[in-house]
Protein backbone atom coordinates (compact mmCIF):
# COMPACT_ATOMS: atom_id res chain seq x y z
CA UNK A 1 0.00 0.00 0.00
CA UNK A 2 0.77 3.24 -1.06
CA UNK A 3 2.34 5.53 2.32
CA UNK A 4 0.96 8.74 2.91
CA UNK A 5 4.42 11.17 2.99
CA UNK A 6 3.66 14.87 2.44
CA UNK A 7 -0.06 14.40 3.11
CA UNK A 8 -0.54 16.31 7.06
CA UNK A 9 -3.17 16.76 9.69
CA UNK A 10 -4.00 20.51 11.17
CA UNK A 11 -6.27 22.65 12.92
CA UNK A 12 -8.47 20.11 15.11
CA UNK A 13 -11.63 22.13 16.01
CA UNK A 14 -14.14 20.64 18.52
CA UNK A 15 -17.51 22.39 19.97
CA UNK A 16 -20.61 23.09 20.40
CA UNK A 17 -20.86 19.67 22.79
CA UNK A 18 -24.07 19.81 24.93
CA UNK A 19 -26.27 17.30 26.12
CA UNK A 20 -29.72 18.61 24.37
CA UNK A 21 -29.44 21.40 21.66
CA UNK A 22 -31.92 23.80 19.34
CA UNK A 23 -29.56 23.52 16.58
CA UNK A 24 -29.91 21.38 13.63
CA UNK A 25 -26.66 19.40 12.51
CA UNK A 26 -26.08 21.95 9.86
CA UNK A 27 -25.52 24.02 12.51
CA UNK A 28 -22.21 22.12 13.82
CA UNK A 29 -20.70 21.09 11.22
CA UNK A 30 -20.92 24.90 9.44
CA UNK A 31 -19.76 26.21 12.83
CA UNK A 32 -16.87 23.45 13.00
CA UNK A 33 -15.81 24.85 9.14
CA UNK A 34 -15.92 28.46 10.39
CA UNK A 35 -13.81 27.41 13.23
CA UNK A 36 -11.48 25.83 10.41
CA UNK A 37 -10.82 28.21 8.25
CA UNK A 38 -10.76 30.94 10.99
CA UNK A 39 -7.94 28.86 12.97
CA UNK A 40 -6.17 28.53 9.44
CA UNK A 41 -6.42 31.58 8.49
CA UNK A 42 -7.74 31.32 4.93
CA UNK A 43 -11.03 31.80 3.22
CA UNK A 44 -13.44 29.77 3.12
CA UNK A 45 -13.26 28.95 -1.48
CA UNK A 46 -9.74 27.74 -0.31
CA UNK A 47 -11.30 24.31 0.86
CA UNK A 48 -11.76 22.68 -2.12
CA UNK A 49 -12.83 19.43 -0.53
CA UNK A 50 -15.34 18.82 1.79
CA UNK A 51 -15.91 15.24 4.01
CA UNK A 52 -18.81 15.23 6.05
CA UNK A 53 -20.25 12.54 8.35
CA UNK A 54 -23.68 12.99 9.97
CA UNK A 55 -26.50 10.98 11.43
CA UNK A 56 -29.07 13.47 11.74
CA UNK A 57 -28.95 15.42 8.02
CA UNK A 58 -32.29 14.13 7.34
CA UNK A 59 -33.16 14.85 3.93
CA UNK A 60 -29.95 16.84 3.88
CA UNK A 61 -26.68 15.54 2.78
CA UNK A 62 -23.10 16.63 1.90
CA UNK A 63 -23.92 18.25 -1.32
CA UNK A 64 -26.49 20.43 0.20
CA UNK A 65 -24.46 21.69 2.56
CA UNK A 66 -22.33 23.46 -0.08
CA UNK A 67 -25.34 25.71 -0.70
CA UNK A 68 -26.12 26.38 2.93
CA UNK A 69 -22.08 27.43 3.70
CA UNK A 70 -21.48 28.85 0.29
CA UNK A 71 -18.70 26.75 -0.80
CA UNK A 72 -17.23 25.05 -3.94
CA UNK A 73 -15.54 22.02 -3.51
CA UNK A 74 -14.20 20.12 -6.01
CA UNK A 75 -13.81 17.04 -4.13
CA UNK A 76 -16.46 15.78 -2.07
CA UNK A 77 -17.07 13.11 0.21
CA UNK A 78 -19.64 11.77 2.88
CA UNK A 79 -18.86 8.88 5.20
CA UNK A 80 -21.36 8.14 7.45
CA UNK A 81 -20.06 5.40 9.14
CA UNK A 82 -20.19 6.09 12.99
CA UNK A 83 -17.01 5.49 14.75
CA UNK A 84 -15.26 5.00 11.68
CA UNK A 85 -16.44 7.89 9.80
CA UNK A 86 -13.39 10.67 10.89
CA UNK A 87 -10.48 7.91 9.76
CA UNK A 88 -12.56 6.74 6.75
CA UNK A 89 -12.83 10.70 5.63
CA UNK A 90 -9.08 10.90 6.67
CA UNK A 91 -8.42 8.17 4.43
CA UNK A 92 -9.94 9.41 1.57
CA UNK A 93 -9.16 13.33 1.71
CA UNK A 94 -5.35 12.23 2.23
CA UNK A 95 -5.54 9.97 -0.92
CA UNK A 96 -7.13 12.98 -2.86
CA UNK A 97 -4.84 15.44 -1.45
CA UNK A 98 -1.93 13.19 -3.02
CA UNK A 99 -3.43 12.49 -6.12
CA UNK A 100 -4.10 16.61 -6.79
CA UNK A 101 -8.20 16.32 -6.38
CA UNK A 102 -8.10 18.91 -3.79
CA UNK A 103 -5.22 20.86 -2.32
CA UNK A 104 -6.99 21.36 1.39
CA UNK A 105 -9.82 19.28 2.50
CA UNK A 106 -11.74 20.21 5.54
CA UNK A 107 -13.34 17.04 7.59
CA UNK A 108 -15.83 17.35 9.34
CA UNK A 109 -18.35 15.31 11.61
CA UNK A 110 -21.22 16.69 13.73
CA UNK A 111 -24.75 16.24 15.13
CA UNK A 112 -27.03 17.66 17.11
CA UNK A 113 -29.18 16.12 19.54
CA UNK A 114 -33.37 17.06 19.62
CA UNK A 115 -35.01 16.17 22.45
CA UNK A 116 -35.83 12.23 22.14
CA UNK A 117 -33.84 12.29 18.53
CA UNK A 118 -31.70 9.23 19.90
CA UNK A 119 -34.65 7.34 20.44
CA UNK A 120 -35.95 8.06 16.57
CA UNK A 121 -31.72 7.43 15.58
CA UNK A 122 -31.74 4.06 17.57
CA UNK A 123 -35.18 2.77 16.17
CA UNK A 124 -34.58 3.64 12.42
CA UNK A 125 -30.84 2.43 12.59
CA UNK A 126 -30.70 0.15 9.77
CA UNK A 127 -33.03 -2.57 8.45
CA UNK A 128 -31.89 -5.22 10.02
CA UNK A 129 -31.98 -3.44 13.19
CA UNK A 130 -35.73 -2.28 12.52
CA UNK A 131 -37.06 -6.32 11.46
CA UNK A 132 -34.49 -7.66 14.06
CA UNK A 133 -33.30 -6.28 16.81
CA UNK A 134 -35.12 -3.59 18.08
CA UNK A 135 -38.43 -5.25 18.37
CA UNK A 136 -36.98 -7.23 21.24
CA UNK A 137 -37.00 -4.75 23.86
CA UNK A 138 -36.05 -1.53 22.52
CA UNK A 139 -32.74 -1.87 24.36
CA UNK A 140 -30.88 0.30 21.16
CA UNK A 141 -26.98 -0.21 21.30
CA UNK A 142 -26.95 -1.13 25.39
CA UNK A 143 -28.86 -3.82 24.33
CA UNK A 144 -26.42 -5.54 21.90
CA UNK A 145 -23.62 -4.54 23.01
CA UNK A 146 -24.89 -6.01 26.52
CA UNK A 147 -25.06 -9.78 24.60
CA UNK A 148 -21.17 -8.92 23.26
CA UNK A 149 -19.57 -7.51 27.05
CA UNK A 150 -21.68 -11.17 28.57
CA UNK A 151 -20.15 -12.78 26.31
CA UNK A 152 -16.95 -11.92 26.67
CA UNK A 153 -17.04 -11.59 30.25
CA UNK A 154 -17.98 -15.61 29.87
CA UNK A 155 -15.47 -16.68 27.59
CA UNK A 156 -12.28 -14.93 28.96
CA UNK A 157 -13.44 -13.93 33.19
CA UNK A 158 -13.24 -10.30 32.71
CA UNK A 159 -15.54 -8.66 35.26
CA UNK A 160 -17.02 -5.13 36.02
CA UNK A 161 -13.77 -4.06 37.88
CA UNK A 162 -11.94 -4.44 34.92
CA UNK A 163 -13.85 -2.18 33.00
CA UNK A 164 -13.62 -0.07 35.74
CA UNK A 165 -10.18 0.92 34.69
CA UNK A 166 -11.06 2.19 31.58
CA UNK A 167 -14.02 4.50 32.56
CA UNK A 168 -11.87 5.82 35.73
CA UNK A 169 -8.74 6.67 34.12
CA UNK A 170 -11.02 8.10 31.10
CA UNK A 171 -12.69 9.85 33.88
CA UNK A 172 -9.89 11.42 35.24
CA UNK A 173 -8.70 12.72 31.96
CA UNK A 174 -11.89 14.35 31.29
CA UNK A 175 -11.69 15.99 34.32
CA UNK A 176 -8.76 18.25 32.54
CA UNK A 177 -10.95 18.85 29.69
CA UNK A 178 -12.93 21.06 29.97
CA UNK A 179 -15.24 20.54 26.84
CA UNK A 180 -16.20 17.20 28.04
CA UNK A 181 -19.59 17.00 29.32
CA UNK A 182 -19.00 14.61 32.30
CA UNK A 183 -15.18 16.07 33.26
CA UNK A 184 -16.54 18.43 35.72
CA UNK A 185 -18.02 15.41 37.38
CA UNK A 186 -15.29 12.92 39.61
CA UNK A 187 -15.36 8.96 39.13
CA UNK A 188 -14.91 6.99 41.60
CA UNK A 189 -14.77 3.26 42.24
CA UNK A 190 -17.96 3.11 44.00
CA UNK A 191 -19.99 5.52 42.11
CA UNK A 192 -19.11 3.20 38.99
CA UNK A 193 -19.83 -0.26 41.04
CA UNK A 194 -23.05 1.29 42.65
CA UNK A 195 -24.40 2.92 39.70
CA UNK A 196 -28.28 1.54 38.25
CA UNK A 197 -27.70 -1.12 36.16
CA UNK A 198 -28.69 -0.67 32.17
CA UNK A 199 -29.05 -3.77 30.54
CA UNK A 200 -27.11 -6.95 31.49
CA UNK A 201 -23.55 -6.64 32.90
CA UNK A 202 -23.47 -2.71 31.55
CA UNK A 203 -24.56 -0.29 34.59
CA UNK A 204 -24.58 3.72 34.47
CA UNK A 205 -21.05 4.60 33.51
CA UNK A 206 -20.42 1.59 30.64
CA UNK A 207 -22.63 3.44 28.76
CA UNK A 208 -21.62 6.53 26.22
CA UNK A 209 -23.96 9.82 26.90
CA UNK A 210 -25.35 10.94 23.34
CA UNK A 211 -25.08 14.76 23.32
CA UNK A 212 -24.95 17.52 20.26
CA UNK A 213 -21.11 18.30 19.23
CA UNK A 214 -18.85 19.09 16.13
CA UNK A 215 -15.05 17.71 15.52
CA UNK A 216 -13.26 18.76 12.63
CA UNK A 217 -10.10 19.37 10.94
CA UNK A 218 -7.85 19.71 7.63
CA UNK A 219 -6.35 17.62 5.42
CA UNK A 220 -3.70 19.40 3.36
CA UNK A 221 0.00 19.56 1.91
CA UNK A 222 2.49 19.94 4.50
CA UNK A 223 4.30 22.97 2.48
CA UNK A 224 0.98 24.17 2.35
CA UNK A 225 0.93 23.88 6.50
CA UNK A 226 4.52 25.00 6.63
CA UNK A 227 3.40 28.31 4.15
CA UNK A 228 0.10 28.79 6.13
CA UNK A 229 2.62 28.86 9.64
CA UNK A 230 0.14 25.97 10.60
CA UNK A 231 1.45 23.21 13.61
CA UNK A 232 0.36 19.74 12.18
CA UNK A 233 1.50 16.15 12.13
CA UNK A 234 2.18 13.36 9.85
CA UNK A 235 -0.20 10.58 8.62
CA UNK A 236 2.66 7.17 9.19
CA UNK A 237 0.07 4.42 8.06
CA UNK A 238 -3.69 3.86 7.70
CA UNK A 239 -5.69 0.46 7.43
CA UNK A 240 -9.67 -0.38 7.44
CA UNK A 241 -11.64 -3.68 6.90
CA UNK A 242 -15.73 -4.06 7.12
CA UNK A 243 -17.67 -7.09 8.15
CA UNK A 244 -14.40 -8.99 9.29
CA UNK A 245 -15.30 -12.60 11.26
CA UNK A 246 -18.33 -12.75 10.06
CA UNK A 247 -18.68 -16.29 11.01
CA UNK A 248 -17.86 -15.48 14.75
CA UNK A 249 -21.35 -15.76 16.37
CA UNK A 250 -20.99 -13.43 18.81
CA UNK A 251 -18.05 -10.65 18.25
CA UNK A 252 -15.00 -10.68 20.03
CA UNK A 253 -12.01 -9.14 17.75
CA UNK A 254 -12.69 -7.51 14.46
CA UNK A 255 -10.63 -6.44 11.29
CA UNK A 256 -7.74 -4.88 13.34
CA UNK A 257 -6.03 -7.99 13.80
CA UNK A 258 -5.89 -8.94 9.93
CA UNK A 259 -3.99 -5.52 8.93
CA UNK A 260 -1.96 -3.97 12.03
CA UNK A 261 1.03 -6.23 11.85
CA UNK A 262 1.23 -4.89 7.99
CA UNK A 263 0.44 -1.22 9.68
CA UNK A 264 3.16 -1.47 12.23
CA UNK A 265 5.77 -2.94 9.17
CA UNK A 266 4.79 0.40 7.05
CA UNK A 267 4.91 2.95 9.60
CA UNK A 268 8.30 0.82 10.99
CA UNK A 269 6.47 1.66 14.77
CA UNK A 270 5.43 -0.58 17.22
CA UNK A 271 2.66 -1.16 19.78
CA UNK A 272 5.57 -0.59 22.36
CA UNK A 273 6.14 2.94 20.69
CA UNK A 274 2.84 4.02 21.20
CA UNK A 275 2.38 6.97 23.22
CA UNK A 276 -0.97 7.94 23.06
CA UNK A 277 -4.13 5.15 21.96
CA UNK A 278 -7.78 6.96 21.53
CA UNK A 279 -9.84 4.25 21.16
CA UNK A 280 -13.20 4.12 19.58
CA UNK A 281 -14.96 3.87 23.36
CA UNK A 282 -18.84 3.61 23.32
CA UNK A 283 -18.59 0.62 25.51
CA UNK A 284 -14.98 -0.30 27.91
CA UNK A 285 -15.51 -3.97 26.39
CA UNK A 286 -14.90 -2.61 22.92
CA UNK A 287 -11.93 -0.53 23.86
CA UNK A 288 -10.72 -3.62 25.08
CA UNK A 289 -11.10 -5.57 22.64
CA UNK A 290 -9.14 -3.04 20.37
CA UNK A 291 -6.08 -3.03 22.84
CA UNK A 292 -5.87 -6.80 22.12
CA UNK A 293 -6.91 -6.43 18.66
CA UNK A 294 -4.07 -3.73 17.89
CA UNK A 295 -1.46 -5.54 19.69
CA UNK A 296 -1.12 -4.04 23.32
CA UNK A 297 -1.85 -7.57 24.09
CA UNK A 298 -2.88 -10.96 23.57
CA UNK A 299 -6.62 -11.96 23.13
CA UNK A 300 -8.16 -12.49 26.25
CA UNK A 301 -5.78 -10.41 28.19
CA UNK A 302 -7.47 -7.05 28.41
CA UNK A 303 -8.45 -7.35 31.42
CA UNK A 304 -5.02 -8.22 32.88
CA UNK A 305 -3.28 -5.80 30.47
CA UNK A 306 -5.86 -2.61 32.01
CA UNK A 307 -5.65 -3.93 35.25
CA UNK A 308 -2.12 -3.51 34.63
CA UNK A 309 -1.90 -0.19 32.80
CA UNK A 310 -1.73 3.59 34.03
CA UNK A 311 -3.99 4.54 30.87
CA UNK A 312 -4.42 8.67 32.57
CA UNK A 313 -2.55 11.11 30.09
CA UNK A 314 -0.11 12.60 33.03
CA UNK A 315 0.69 9.22 34.03
CA UNK A 316 -0.11 9.73 37.37
CA UNK A 317 -1.39 6.20 38.42
CA UNK A 318 -0.35 3.14 40.45
CA UNK A 319 0.07 0.86 37.61
CA UNK A 320 3.80 0.67 36.02
CA UNK A 321 3.09 0.24 32.61
CA UNK A 322 1.97 3.66 31.21
CA UNK A 323 -0.16 4.10 28.17
CA UNK A 324 -2.21 7.45 28.36
CA UNK A 325 -5.63 5.97 26.91
CA UNK A 326 -8.68 8.69 25.16
CA UNK A 327 -7.04 11.47 26.67
CA UNK A 328 -9.57 13.61 26.36
CA UNK A 329 -11.76 11.30 28.34
CA UNK A 330 -13.42 9.68 25.54
CA UNK A 331 -17.07 9.23 24.63
CA UNK A 332 -17.94 8.02 27.80
CA UNK A 333 -17.17 11.09 29.43
CA UNK A 334 -17.46 14.15 26.62
CA UNK A 335 -20.17 12.21 25.45
CA UNK A 336 -21.04 10.65 22.21
CA UNK A 337 -22.31 13.55 19.68
CA UNK A 338 -23.59 11.14 16.77
CA UNK A 339 -20.80 11.43 13.85
CA UNK A 340 -18.35 13.33 15.39
CA UNK A 341 -17.31 10.56 17.91
CA UNK A 342 -15.75 8.96 15.03
CA UNK A 343 -13.60 12.00 15.03
CA UNK A 344 -12.82 12.95 18.52
CA UNK A 345 -9.79 10.21 18.76
CA UNK A 346 -8.02 12.37 15.43
CA UNK A 347 -8.57 15.80 16.85
CA UNK A 348 -7.35 15.04 20.28
CA UNK A 349 -4.40 12.76 18.76
CA UNK A 350 -3.54 16.30 16.07
CA UNK A 351 -3.98 18.29 19.66
CA UNK A 352 -1.79 16.00 21.58
CA UNK A 353 0.63 15.99 18.98
CA UNK A 354 1.48 19.81 18.05
CA UNK A 355 1.64 20.07 21.77
CA UNK A 356 -1.50 22.42 21.66
CA UNK A 357 -3.86 19.76 24.07
CA UNK A 358 -3.58 22.22 27.05
CA UNK A 359 -4.39 20.82 30.70
CA UNK A 360 -4.64 16.85 29.25
CA UNK A 361 -1.21 17.66 27.93
CA UNK A 362 0.42 14.43 27.02
CA UNK A 363 4.19 14.75 28.26
CA UNK A 364 7.23 14.01 25.04
CA UNK A 365 4.32 12.45 22.74
CA UNK A 366 5.63 11.46 19.37
CA UNK A 367 3.35 8.63 18.22
CA UNK A 368 -0.34 8.51 18.59
CA UNK A 369 -2.89 5.56 17.34
CA UNK A 370 -6.53 5.75 16.49
CA UNK A 371 -8.88 3.36 15.84
CA UNK A 372 -12.36 3.41 15.08
CA UNK A 373 -14.92 1.15 15.68
CA UNK A 374 -18.76 0.91 14.68
CA UNK A 375 -22.11 1.13 12.73
CA UNK A 376 -24.23 -1.97 14.67
CA UNK A 377 -26.21 -3.36 11.55
CA UNK A 378 -27.62 -6.00 13.51
CA UNK A 379 -25.84 -7.70 16.61
CA UNK A 380 -22.14 -6.32 15.88
CA UNK A 381 -20.14 -3.29 15.13
CA UNK A 382 -19.42 -3.88 11.14
CA UNK A 383 -16.37 -1.74 10.72
CA UNK A 384 -12.71 -1.55 11.99
CA UNK A 385 -10.42 1.19 10.97
CA UNK A 386 -7.00 2.23 12.33
CA UNK A 387 -4.60 5.33 11.95
CA UNK A 388 -0.95 6.31 13.08
CA UNK A 389 0.12 9.45 13.45
CA UNK A 390 3.22 10.92 14.37
CA UNK A 391 4.22 14.37 15.36
CA UNK A 392 6.27 16.92 12.80
CA UNK A 393 9.72 15.75 12.96
CA UNK A 394 9.44 12.61 14.37
CA UNK B 1 -33.28 31.09 33.52
CA UNK B 2 -33.10 30.07 37.07
CA UNK B 3 -33.49 26.44 38.81
CA UNK B 4 -36.62 26.23 39.05
CA UNK B 5 -37.98 26.94 35.63
CA UNK B 6 -34.96 24.93 34.30
CA UNK B 7 -36.56 21.74 36.57
CA UNK B 8 -39.63 22.73 35.41
CA UNK B 9 -38.48 22.49 31.54
CA UNK B 10 -36.87 19.53 32.47
CA UNK B 11 -40.04 17.59 33.91
CA UNK B 12 -42.39 18.94 30.79
CA UNK B 13 -39.60 17.76 28.56
CA UNK B 14 -38.96 14.05 30.11
CA UNK B 15 -42.99 13.70 30.70
CA UNK B 16 -44.02 10.22 30.67
CA UNK B 17 -46.45 8.97 27.92
CA UNK B 18 -50.02 9.38 28.86
CA UNK B 19 -50.80 6.71 26.12
CA UNK B 20 -53.65 4.40 28.01
CA UNK B 21 -52.32 1.22 26.15
CA UNK B 22 -48.52 1.19 24.80
CA UNK B 23 -47.82 -1.85 22.56
CA UNK B 24 -44.62 -3.07 21.21
CA UNK B 25 -42.28 -2.03 18.22
CA UNK B 26 -44.23 -2.48 15.38
CA UNK B 27 -42.27 -0.67 12.18
CA UNK B 28 -40.76 -2.82 10.58
CA UNK B 29 -39.61 -3.19 7.00
CA UNK B 30 -41.28 -4.77 3.58
CA UNK B 31 -39.20 -7.04 3.90
CA UNK B 32 -39.86 -7.48 8.06
CA UNK B 33 -43.76 -7.50 6.73
CA UNK B 34 -43.10 -10.84 4.68
CA UNK B 35 -41.54 -12.34 7.59
CA UNK B 36 -44.56 -11.84 9.84
CA UNK B 37 -46.99 -13.05 6.79
CA UNK B 38 -45.05 -16.09 6.14
CA UNK B 39 -44.67 -17.29 10.09
CA UNK B 40 -48.30 -17.18 10.72
CA UNK B 41 -49.22 -20.34 9.97
CA UNK B 42 -46.35 -22.01 11.08
CA UNK B 43 -43.47 -22.34 13.73
CA UNK B 44 -40.86 -20.74 12.66
CA UNK B 45 -40.18 -19.72 8.75
CA UNK B 46 -37.15 -18.81 7.22
CA UNK B 47 -36.34 -17.69 3.78
CA UNK B 48 -34.01 -20.14 2.22
CA UNK B 49 -32.02 -19.78 -0.94
CA UNK B 50 -33.56 -22.38 -3.13
CA UNK B 51 -29.77 -22.64 -5.19
CA UNK B 52 -27.70 -23.25 -2.29
CA UNK B 53 -29.60 -23.62 0.48
CA UNK B 54 -28.42 -21.27 2.78
CA UNK B 55 -30.70 -20.32 5.96
CA UNK B 56 -31.10 -15.78 5.82
CA UNK B 57 -31.88 -13.74 9.27
CA UNK B 58 -33.09 -11.14 9.40
CA UNK B 59 -35.02 -11.31 6.13
CA UNK B 60 -32.76 -10.60 3.20
CA UNK B 61 -33.68 -10.30 -0.97
CA UNK B 62 -30.75 -11.57 -1.75
CA UNK B 63 -29.08 -14.99 -0.34
CA UNK B 64 -26.03 -13.59 1.77
CA UNK B 65 -24.22 -16.60 0.56
CA UNK B 66 -24.60 -16.66 -3.16
CA UNK B 67 -26.05 -13.35 -3.92
CA UNK B 68 -29.10 -15.64 -5.81
CA UNK B 69 -32.33 -14.62 -5.59
CA UNK B 70 -34.33 -17.39 -5.39
CA UNK B 71 -35.55 -17.03 -1.80
CA UNK B 72 -38.47 -18.89 -0.47
CA UNK B 73 -39.78 -19.04 3.23
CA UNK B 74 -39.44 -22.40 4.53
CA UNK B 75 -40.25 -24.23 7.77
CA UNK B 76 -36.81 -24.52 9.67
CA UNK B 77 -35.58 -26.76 12.30
CA UNK B 78 -36.57 -24.90 16.14
CA UNK B 79 -33.18 -25.89 17.63
CA UNK B 80 -30.69 -23.79 19.20
CA UNK B 81 -28.13 -22.71 21.67
CA UNK B 82 -28.16 -19.32 23.70
CA UNK B 83 -25.15 -17.16 23.14
CA UNK B 84 -26.05 -14.65 25.19
CA UNK B 85 -28.54 -13.29 27.21
CA UNK B 86 -29.14 -9.99 29.02
CA UNK B 87 -31.86 -8.36 31.64
CA UNK B 88 -32.53 -5.02 30.74
CA UNK B 89 -33.49 -2.77 32.89
CA UNK B 90 -34.06 0.89 30.46
CA UNK B 91 -35.74 1.27 27.30
CA UNK B 92 -36.34 3.24 24.11
CA UNK B 93 -39.83 2.19 23.78
CA UNK B 94 -42.63 3.30 25.88
CA UNK B 95 -44.29 -1.22 25.90
CA UNK B 96 -41.35 -2.11 26.69
CA UNK B 97 -40.15 0.84 29.57
CA UNK B 98 -43.88 -0.28 30.83
CA UNK B 99 -42.86 -4.02 31.50
CA UNK B 100 -39.60 -3.71 32.97
CA UNK B 101 -40.61 -1.35 35.86
CA UNK B 102 -40.96 -4.26 37.84
CA UNK B 103 -39.04 -6.78 36.52
CA UNK B 104 -35.98 -6.33 34.23
CA UNK B 105 -36.91 -7.66 29.87
CA UNK B 106 -34.82 -10.44 29.39
CA UNK B 107 -33.87 -11.11 26.17
CA UNK B 108 -30.63 -12.95 24.25
CA UNK B 109 -28.78 -14.01 21.01
CA UNK B 110 -29.38 -17.47 19.85
CA UNK B 111 -27.65 -19.62 17.44
CA UNK B 112 -29.91 -21.42 15.35
CA UNK B 113 -29.04 -25.02 14.10
CA UNK B 114 -30.33 -23.71 10.87
CA UNK B 115 -27.52 -21.50 11.31
CA UNK B 116 -28.55 -17.95 11.84
CA UNK B 117 -28.01 -15.86 14.64
CA UNK B 118 -30.85 -14.76 15.50
CA UNK B 119 -32.18 -12.26 18.82
CA UNK B 120 -35.71 -13.35 20.82
CA UNK B 121 -37.07 -12.71 23.52
CA UNK B 122 -36.56 -15.35 26.57
CA UNK B 123 -39.28 -16.75 28.16
CA UNK B 124 -37.47 -18.86 30.66
CA UNK B 125 -35.34 -16.42 32.60
CA UNK B 126 -32.93 -19.29 33.82
CA UNK B 127 -31.66 -19.41 30.36
CA UNK B 128 -27.95 -18.83 30.30
CA UNK B 129 -25.38 -19.38 27.57
CA UNK B 130 -24.57 -22.75 26.10
CA UNK B 131 -28.32 -23.92 26.77
CA UNK B 132 -30.30 -25.88 23.93
CA UNK B 133 -33.55 -23.87 23.60
CA UNK B 134 -36.14 -23.95 20.51
CA UNK B 135 -37.34 -20.79 18.83
CA UNK B 136 -40.57 -20.21 17.91
CA UNK B 137 -42.55 -17.20 15.81
CA UNK B 138 -45.42 -15.67 17.41
CA UNK B 139 -47.92 -12.74 16.57
CA UNK B 140 -47.12 -9.34 19.70
CA UNK B 141 -49.79 -6.95 20.41
CA UNK B 142 -48.69 -5.25 17.30
CA UNK B 143 -49.37 -7.92 15.01
CA UNK B 144 -45.73 -8.58 13.74
CA UNK B 145 -44.39 -11.89 14.26
CA UNK B 146 -41.21 -12.00 16.83
CA UNK B 147 -39.16 -14.89 17.92
CA UNK B 148 -39.41 -16.36 21.35
CA UNK B 149 -36.81 -18.80 22.68
CA UNK B 150 -37.53 -21.40 25.19
CA UNK B 151 -35.77 -24.35 27.12
CA UNK B 152 -35.39 -27.20 25.40
CA UNK B 153 -37.42 -29.07 27.65
CA UNK B 154 -40.36 -27.18 27.07
CA UNK B 155 -43.28 -28.39 25.27
CA UNK B 156 -43.94 -25.95 21.89
CA UNK B 157 -45.40 -28.66 19.88
CA UNK B 158 -49.21 -26.65 19.19
CA UNK B 159 -50.26 -23.43 18.57
CA UNK B 160 -51.73 -23.49 21.91
CA UNK B 161 -49.16 -24.34 23.94
CA UNK B 162 -47.32 -21.57 22.23
CA UNK B 163 -49.61 -19.34 22.87
CA UNK B 164 -49.88 -19.76 26.63
CA UNK B 165 -46.22 -18.79 26.58
CA UNK B 166 -46.70 -15.62 24.77
CA UNK B 167 -49.56 -15.00 27.52
CA UNK B 168 -47.48 -15.54 30.27
CA UNK B 169 -44.93 -12.97 29.16
CA UNK B 170 -48.49 -10.75 27.78
CA UNK B 171 -46.63 -9.99 25.04
CA UNK B 172 -49.51 -10.59 22.94
CA UNK B 173 -51.58 -7.56 25.21
CA UNK B 174 -51.01 -4.15 25.04
CA UNK B 175 -49.32 -2.81 28.30
CA UNK B 176 -51.62 -0.43 30.16
CA UNK B 177 -50.96 3.14 31.86
CA UNK B 178 -50.13 2.94 35.94
CA UNK B 179 -52.71 4.53 37.79
CA UNK B 180 -54.99 5.76 34.93
CA UNK B 181 -54.37 9.11 32.96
Amino acid sequence: MKGYEGIVLTCPVSLGYAKQSPHGASWFVGSVLRELIHTAGIDKQQVDGFAVSSFSLGIDSAVSLTQHFGIRPRWIEQANMGGVSGIVALRRAARAVQCGEAAIVACIGGDGAAHRSFEATAANFSSWSVDAAFPYGAGGPNAAFSLITQHYMDKFGARRDDFARIALDQRYNANHYPQALLGPKRLSINDYMDARPIAGPLHLFDCVMPCAGGEGFLVMHEDRAKQLDLPYCHIRASDELHNSYADDPVQYRSGWIEYMPALYERANVGPENIDILQTYDDYPVISMMQMEDLGFCNKGEGPSFVQNTDMRFDKSGRAANKLPHNTCGGQLSCGQAGSAAGYLGITETIRQLTKRAGRNQVADARHGLVSGYGMVNYDRGLCSAAVLLSGAGV
Amino acid sequence: MNLREKMQRRLKLSWPSLRARARPPKKRSPLGVQFTAANLPTVLALPCCNDCGHVQYPPTELCGHCLGDALAYRSVPTEGTVLATTRLHHSLSEYFKRRLTQTPWIMGSIKLDAGPVVLAHIADDELQAGDRVNVFSHTDASQQAVLIATAHSTDTSTAALRRDIVSAMALDVPAPKDGGL
